[in-house]
């Protein structure tokens, strides 16, 4: 564990003195003073606008940070054979895969993290500044909503990690990589929509099947979007909170162990 | 004398295309002792690399084992006993050579203590002490190739496997590295190196392998075997031999 964590320190390092984080950083401070300024162009739902915005805002750097620096840490390795200075020293494949993991997300939470703090002030803002607050807006479910956003990054942290694993192009793993996530953002909704209601009868059974395929394989984002509940205020159950947490874990250790799998036969020629 | 590097009938195949394969190496042999300078010697695309690759278990034989210190090469362990430098070395851009050395030192188990005393000697010795705080993407070939050497040795090794050690580097650079190889010869260590300058083979080998189009056609030991040839006549003559470079 100490050697993938060592690889995961110099992962980090590599990341975050990365220029493309700095524009990501002043990407997401605009959008954060943008968002003060959109509410004003609302007559109610001020500070609802302004969590929705805010935590948009952290979600969005954190993939940035994942799609256009995590992917690249990658390849880069592989592209410019970075690999065999790491592979060549007592460490494992199974180890090296694990400690960029481990890199890729502690880049993506030190990021989230520090949008993550810094997403309260246009809400703050909004709260004082405008005469129309919502009553039932409540800063520990803001919060817990921002955990949900490191979750989310973490388990997009293990897809570029197990796509990296078997691809040697940062194109490709950047498409399959996103591809995954906007299939998994989506198939909850698709799911509903094809058993309950007027269309559950009209459908084909293979495209149900199909749809529930999908629905096991790909990781369900929208269980970790909790921007509603942030916005309204609404309570978040322990339960909710412990499954999506534990099916996160779960479906994170099985995508990087079979990473792991292909990883340990690959060549570096 | 212990082996402390054996090839035994190892060979490669690369996948060239649907059905189509290229033999890099072809049933190699070779076993190097402890203490012995072995220079690896070969036109571009003969297998040195593939070889060398394959004893850090960067690439798997198709058959046959290679072994270092009489362990399979495919455990990683064993590569705590063994400084590679790479052909064309590259490094991580945004980083500076303390914080490579750093990483390599703590994952070959070495002390926080140990790691810094053997990071300003090594970086005093090649060079780039004054340097160490630069991120390497502003370093020139050359001194990226030092960096590689000091990463290679941050662990004191008992085996140094050093592919094309002398790319990209200038008169003095050479000159450094050939008094590195003899300092580290003078200390016991065994070197495997491979190069195209036959020059600098002759000076520092004990032992010279030729190799042609994946199969070991000639060792020879330097202080006895070609006092009538130059090495570079003897080279030509056993590349010949063995039907030129095919591609």
């Amino acid at each position: 564990m100490m050697r993938a964590w060592a690889v995961a320190l110099i992962t980090f390092k590599e990341g975050i003195k990365n220029r493309v984080i700095f524009g990501i950083f002043i990407i997401a401070l605009l959008l954060f003073a943008a968002t003060t300024l959109i509410t004003t162009l609302f007559m109610r739902d001020i500070v609802k606008v302004a969590v929705d915005l805010s935590l948009s805002t952290v979600s969005f750097a954190g993939l940035l940070t994942l799609f256009f620096v995590g992917v690249n840490l990658f390849s880069k390795d592989i592209d410019k054979r970075t690999i065999y200075m790491v592979i060549s020293r007592p460490i494992s494949r199974s180890q090296y895969l694990v400690g960029k993991f481990l890199g890729l997300l502690l880049l993506a939470l030190t990021v989230g993290f520090l949008l993550g703090a810094l997403s309260a002030l246009p809400v703050i803002m909004s709260k004082r500044f405008y005469y129309y607050t919502e009553a039932r807006f409540a800063w520990d479910v803001f919060f817990i909503a921002v955990v949900y956003i490191f979750i989310k990054l973490a388990i997009v942290s293990s897809i570029i990690t197990f796509f990296a694993s078997l691809t040697s192009n940062s194109f490709m793993t950047l498409v399959l990589a996103m591809v995954t996530y906007l299939i998994g953002e989506s198939t909850e909704g698709v799911r509903s929509l094809l058993t309950s209601g007027i269309e559950a009868q009209t459908v084909s059974p293979l495209l149900s099947s199909l749809v529930n395929i999908a629905y096991y394989v790909f990781p369900n984002m929208s269980a970790f979007d909790l921007k509603t509940q942030a916005a309204h205020g609404l309570p978040v159950s322990l339960a909710y909170m412990s499954w999506t947490a534990l099916y996160a874990l779960v479906y994170i250790t099985a995508v990087v162990a079979a990473g792991t799998l292909f990883f340990r036969r690959r060549e570096f020629p | 004398m212990m082996t402390v590097v054996a090839f035994e009938n190892v060979t490669k195949d690369y996948r060239t295309g649907f059905r189509k394969k290229k033999t890099a190496l072809k049933d190699f042999s070779l076993a190097v002792k402890e203490g012995e300078v072995f220079g690896f010697l070969g036109p571009n695309g003969a297998g040195k690399s593939t070889s060398i690759k394959i004893l850090l278990n960067l690439i798997f034989p198709t058959s046959g084992v290679a072994e270092i210190l009489g362990t399979s090469a495919g455990n990683a362990e064993v590569r705590r006993f063994v400084g590679y430098l790479p052909e064309n070395p590259y490094f991580y851009d945004y980083l500076n050579p303390m914080e490579l050395l750093q990483f390599a030192g703590k994952t070959s188990g070495m002390l926080a203590g140990d790691i810094r005393e053997r990071t300003e000697n090594l970086l005093q010795t090649v060079g780039l002490w004054k340097e160490r705080k630069r991120p390497i993407r502003n370093y020139s070939k050359g001194m990226v190739q030092r960096t590689g050497l000091a990463l290679a040795l941050i662990h004191n090794p008992k085996i140094v496997i050093l592919d094309e050690p002398m790319t990209g580097l200038d008169p003095i650079g050479r000159r450094q590295v050939i008094d590195l190889i003899l300092k580290l010869k003078s200390e016991g260590k065994t070197i495997f190196f491979s190069s195209h300058i036959l020059e600098d083979i002759e000076r520092v080998c004990d032992r010279i392998g030729i190799l042609v189009n994946g199969s070991l056609v000639r060792t020879l030991t330097v202080a006895s075997e070609h006092l009538d040839k130059s090495l570079e006549d003897v080279f030509i003559e056993e590349v010949e031999k063995a039907g030129g470079i095919q591609q």
